[in-house]
């Protein structure tokens, strides 16, 4: 009787001490994954608040920058400037990554959207599909169907407090989106083309008539998307370590959903719904199950379509940029 | 300045213009007239280059306009305040402004552009007091105001105005006619389409009637105003 009542006491006391480190572990492990969703999430709702068009092939430009980040970062390690310098690798690694998914993010608009501009609204959807299945196909063919391993493997090492941990490369992710999403915000609120991206989603045809160029500033948001995709792409490999072809398929229904859950077209909306569709993620895997990991997101999805459909940002369907 | 030289501009299977042909000479106050669905507002954004016309050209200072982007006619000194004002609801109103200063921003330093939003402000100070406050939440007024003031951020050789009156109380509708002389008479031609056509007949150096998409009259200000076919169709007298 004694005895039970202690040991009844015992687990309590350790589960109130572990509650709030696991609490805080989560939260770590979720905004870390929220961060990366949030970048891709920007990419979607970027190019819905301009064109009114959800791009389904965006996925596809994230996938492809894991891969680059592979590629070019083993073609570095294999030229010996890894061992030179790490950071400098990894730094032509970010930028040629950038700059080669950005020009598929632009060519993709180019071949996939523009001709399509003016057609019913299905048809972009099923162009959308098509360069999907073509990308992930592309990749396939050239790079195996096996998965493919992040050249450099950066370790647990990192920060420990109590049974809290968070390791550099975690760090890393928080603050690089972080910063990514705060010059976003900085770019579209302050500067010339960022209010210019404003008024293109406002009203294309007063833009134009403003000596705005109006396909000039569409360019320039596919080739940010693509490169937040790619930015994002690159830490997911080096954090998960392998990729695939296939993971632009639900990394891009994950950041969708944290698009519509933010308000899609509202930019601070996927900042915050990919935040929060990272937090829900890692909760749910700790406390529920691992196993529905993927899930959490389709249950979001369909309740926040049931419920605000609008997204917890958007204020009405008119809401844009 | 401007010629349109037989302009046929049609919406799918619709023919909104049939061979237009309209002159604008520099320093003019050219207005267009004609009842609703005649072809006015086509006209402007064929010229503006939104709309694309299937034959005949136009010359704006020696230079053909009928392929450029609209952005480039802009660029070439042709600035419009279309129809309904269309002023970015979710902008500010400094804002709006310096997106009618967008195609001088690459050309001149920001000194330009703060010039040109004095400017602005001198003709209309309410905007002054209103610089950040959202475009959507002005007045019927002020949103005119402030159309127009987007229009002159660019140093417009040419302005194309569609119906500023509209929508506006007397008092307003005067202000703005004064406004027009006044930007006429700092050096900007101006080519006005009212549907208030008296007023804006009185106001204009020479005039032209629209009808069904065709060119029915034009002349000087003064004569159309004395011409009983207009005095009939549309002052109403
Ligand atoms: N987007 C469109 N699609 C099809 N037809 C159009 C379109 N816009 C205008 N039209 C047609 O073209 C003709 C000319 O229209 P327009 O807008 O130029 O007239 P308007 O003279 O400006 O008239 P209002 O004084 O009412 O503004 C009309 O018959 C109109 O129905
Ligand atoms: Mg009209």
């Amino acid at each position: 009787m004694h005895a039970g009542t202690l040991c009844i006491h015992d687990n309590i006391l350790t589960f109130l001490l572990k509650f709030p480190a696991m609490l805080l572990q989560q939260l770590i492990n979720g905004l870390t994954l929220g961060g990366v969703y949030a970048l891709i999430a920007l990419g979607y709702t970027m190019v819905y608040g301009i064109l009114e068009l959800i791009n389904f092939a965006h996925g596809e430009i994230y996938m492809l920058g894991a891969y680059l980040g592979i590629i070019f970062l083993g073609l570095f390690t294999v030229i010996g400037l890894t061992s030179v310098s790490l950071p400098l690798a990894l730094f032509f690694t970010v930028l040629l990554t950038i700059v080669v998914c950005s020009a598929y993010g632009f060519a993709m608009e180019k071949v996939a959207y523009k001709p399509l501009r003016n057609a019913p609204r299905l048809s972009p959807l099923i162009s959308a599909i098509g360069i999907s299945i073509f990308l992930q196909n592309y990749v396939m063919l050239t790079q195996g169907a096996t998965d493919q391993v992040f050249p450099q493997r950066f370790g647990d090492s990192g920060l420990q407090f109590l049974n809290v941990s968070m390791t550099y490369l975690q760090a890393l992710i928080i603050i690089v989106s972080g910063l990514l999403m705060l010059s976003l915000h900085l770019f579209i609120q302050k500067t010339r083309m960022g209010k210019a991206m404003r008024a293109v989603a406002q009203d294309k045809t007063m833009a134009a008539l403003a000596g705005i160029n109006v396909n000039g500033i569409i360019s320039v948001t596919f080739i940010i998307g693509a490169g937040l995709a790619a930015m994002a792409g690159i830490m997911v490999a080096s954090y998960y370590g392998l990729v695939n072809y296939y993971i632009g398929y639900i990394a891009g229904i994950k950041a969708f959903t944290a698009a519509v859950l933010g308000g899609i077209g509202n930019i601070p909306g996927a900042m915050v719904g990919g935040i929060i569709l990272g937090l829900v993620e890692s909760a749910g895997a700790a406390y529920i199950s691992s196993e529905y990991k993927d899930a959490y997101a389709f249950i979001i999805l369909i309740v926040i379509l049931l419920i605000k459909p609008a997204g917890i940002l958007g204020k009405n369907t008119e809401e844009k940029v | 300045m401007l010629k349109l030289l037989s302009i046929h501009t049609s919406y799918g299977h619709i023919k909104a213009l049939k061979d237009i042909d309209i002159e604008i000479a520099k320093g003019e106050i050219v207005c267009l007239i004609g009842s609703n669905g005649a072809g006015k507002t086509t006209t402007l954004l064929t010229i503006s280059g939104i709309l694309k016309p299937d034959s005949g050209d136009m010359i704006f200072e020696g230079e053909s306009l009928k392929n450029m982007a609209p952005h480039n006619v802009v660029n070439k000194g042709i600035c419009q305040v279309p129809e309904g004002r269309r002023i970015f609801p979710r902008l500010t109103v400094s804002e709006n402004l310096e997106m009618g200063a967008y195609s001088i921003g690459k050309r001149q330093k920001t000194k330009g552009k703060q010039y040109n939003m004095e400017k602005v402000f001198n003709l209309f100070p309410v905007l002054k007091e209103r610089t950040k406050q959202m475009g959507g939440t002005l007045s019927g007024g002020e949103q005119q105001m402030l159309a127009i003031g987007r229009a002159l951020m660019a140093n417009p050789k040419l302005l194309l105005l569609d119906e500023p009156s509209l929508g506006l109380a007397p008092i307003m509708v005067s202000k703005i006619f004064k406004t027009i002389k006044e930007i006429n008479e700092e050096g900007v031609t101006i080519l006005l389409v009212e549907q208030n056509a008296k007023a804006a007949l009185r106001l204009s150096h020479r005039g032209y009637v629209l009808e069904n998409g065709v060119i029915k009259l034009s002349g000087r200000g003064e004569d159309l105003l004395h011409n009983e076919n207009v005095k009939k169709a549309y002052l109403g007298d």
